[in-house]
């Protein structure tokens, strides 16, 4: 049952929220300030995020820009995008030898103009595997076949997989049946009894909680989440649990 | 219930779209709307353009559990001979509480002539209309200002509230002009500060609760209002007492 307020029960991780200003719009938040007081105000305790300027314009300077939203605190778990150049592989592999990656981010590889497939990904996706460095992916923006296919090659590798949509209702199941070291983060799936039939498929261990902020309001889905067949553990690992574990922290 | 409230979902669907992963199974239904005290769901069957073969799968739906879900009668002008009579027999025979309607089905947007037949028949009887609303050509809720004056007895209600940010000015502006307009919150364009929008610029008591379930678990639709920045007498209206006072139950 539910009441006028609501506030999670647990400590909770944001596995998915965007800062600064993407270029046709500007962030709700401004400030690592503002940032923080939206998630206390849904009692969201850590958050891991990236920059928006990385989403379609530059990975390499948006990390740059990312450091300047880090917190003193350790609130806000900087994730690094990374796109297959020269370049920016070199950029998260000198962070890596300074210790500071914990996972990277892949944004659009087909309006990037290189599919995900394994002649234009192995670099990165080698390094990373052999790095043991999880790698968040947007449902949206790859060719299924080439997801599951290119990831098969890459079996140590941990992912998680962003924003599937009740579009991608058909693909989850031979996805995740597909992965095993892969991860739904649940932003923006909302097909009815979902996260429970999933659960029982799959475990708890394979779901985690995103808010992909600020796209969407970083509310909605953990209410929901408080509100499902989830027991107390349960919760705890898909609200923050399972992210740790694939974060190493 | 929630906190005395009788809560009512204003934009529900019965039929199945495996695609999506839509089913209408009444358990799962009941199971997601019981979780967190959804009283009644406003249901609706589309995908019929005769009308009556919808109306009769929603009714026999519906008559398995009468005190939980309320039905909503569907026509097209794409079989304008079965308007009148569909719309007679499922107010009258099936007690439907309101009208569906549905422009992306039909070659015309809802301001033009095909659909009035519709309108004097709700504004005779004081109904209800909601409309499938974005920023598509059919599904321009600024149309409402061209329908609204012209049938001041019947409510019109602009569903998903257009769904993206120029739509969803377009619903506001209309419910700013016109008393018998209301903006329904069901989307998966879960923005942060949309329900609050919805509030404050079209008013409390205009803001009604629709999930789109079984599309769209109703969980965190219903996430969106108890975890948005409004007052609690908002909320309030908005889960149950608009939706009451629009229905007559």
């Amino acid at each position: 049952m539910s009441s006028l307020s609501f506030s999670p029960r647990i400590p909770v991780i944001d596995a998915n929220v965007c800062v600064g200003n993407h270029y046709t719009e500007p962030s709700p938040c401004q400030s690592q300030a503002q940032l923080i007081d939206e998630m206390g105000y849904h009692g969201i305790d850590r958050a891991v995020i990236y920059h928006a300027q990385t989403e379609e314009i530059s990975p390499t300077d948006g990390n740059r820009l990312l450091d300047d939203w880090l917190d003193e605190g350790g609130r806000l778990i900087p994730q690094w995008s990374v796109t297959p150049t020269t370049d920016s592989l070199t950029q998260i592999q000198a962070m890596h030898h300074e210790g500071r990656v914990r996972s990277v981010r892949l944004h659009n590889t087909q309006s990037a103009g290189l599919p995900f497939r394994s002649w234009g990904y192995d670099n990165l996706l080698s390094w990373l595997s052999e790095a043991g460095i999880p790698l968040w992916i947007p449902l949206m923006d790859v060719d299924p076949h080439d997801l599951i296919t290119t990831l098969q090659a890459y079996p140590d590798l941990k992912t998680v997989l962003l924003g599937a949509h009740y579009t991608h209702a058909l693909v989850i199941r031979p996805m995740l049946d597909s992965l095993a070291n892969a991860s739904l983060e649940l932003s923006r799936y909302e097909p009815i009894g979902e996260v429970e039939s999933l659960k029982r498929q799959f475990g708890a261990s394979r779901l985690i909680y995103g808010s992909w902020y600020p796209r969407y309001a970083m509310g909605p889905i953990l209410f929901y989440l408080h509100h499902t067949d989830l027991n107390e553990d349960e919760l705890h690992m898909v609200c923050a649990g399972n992210v740790e574990r694939i974060l190493g922290i | 219930m929630i906190d005395g409230i009788r809560v009512i979902d204003f934009h529900g669907h019965v039929g199945r779209w495996e695609r999506f992963g839509m089913n209408d199974n009444p358990k799962l239904m009941l199971h997601a709307m019981d979780a967190v005290g959804i009283d009644v769901s406003c249901l609706f069957h589309i995908f019929h353009p005769d009308g009556t073969t919808g109306n009769d799968l929603a009714a026999q739906f519906i008559a398995q559990h009468p005190d939980r879900f309320v039905g909503f009668a569907y026509v097209s002008p794409t079989m304008p001979e079965r308007m009148l009579p569909e719309l007679e027999r499922a107010i009258d025979e099936l007690h439907f509480r309101a009208i569906k309607l549905y422009p992306p089905y039909t070659s015309w947007p809802f301001n033009q002539t095909p659909w009035h037949p519709i309108y004097t028949f709700a504004d005779e009887r004081g109904l209800t209309i909601i409309f499938h609303t974005d920023h598509l050509e059919n599904n321009r809720p600024r149309y409402l200002e061209d329908i609204a004056p012209m049938y001041p007895d019947a409510n019109f209600v602009a569903g998903h509230s257009g769904n993206v940010p120029e739509a969803r000015a377009e619903a506001i502006a209309a419910v700013q002009k016109y008393p018998n307009v209301y903006l329904e919150t069901c989307s998966t364009y879960r923005m942060p500060g949309v329900i609050e929008e919805l509030v404050e610029k079209g008013g409390k008591d205009r803001v009604l609760f629709g999930s789109d379930v079984p599309l769209m678990d109703p969980r965190p639709q219903i996430g969106k209002i108890i975890t948005a920045r409004i007052s609690d007498e908002a909320k309030r209206l908005a889960l149950g007492g608009n939706a009451e006072r629009l229905l007559g139950i």
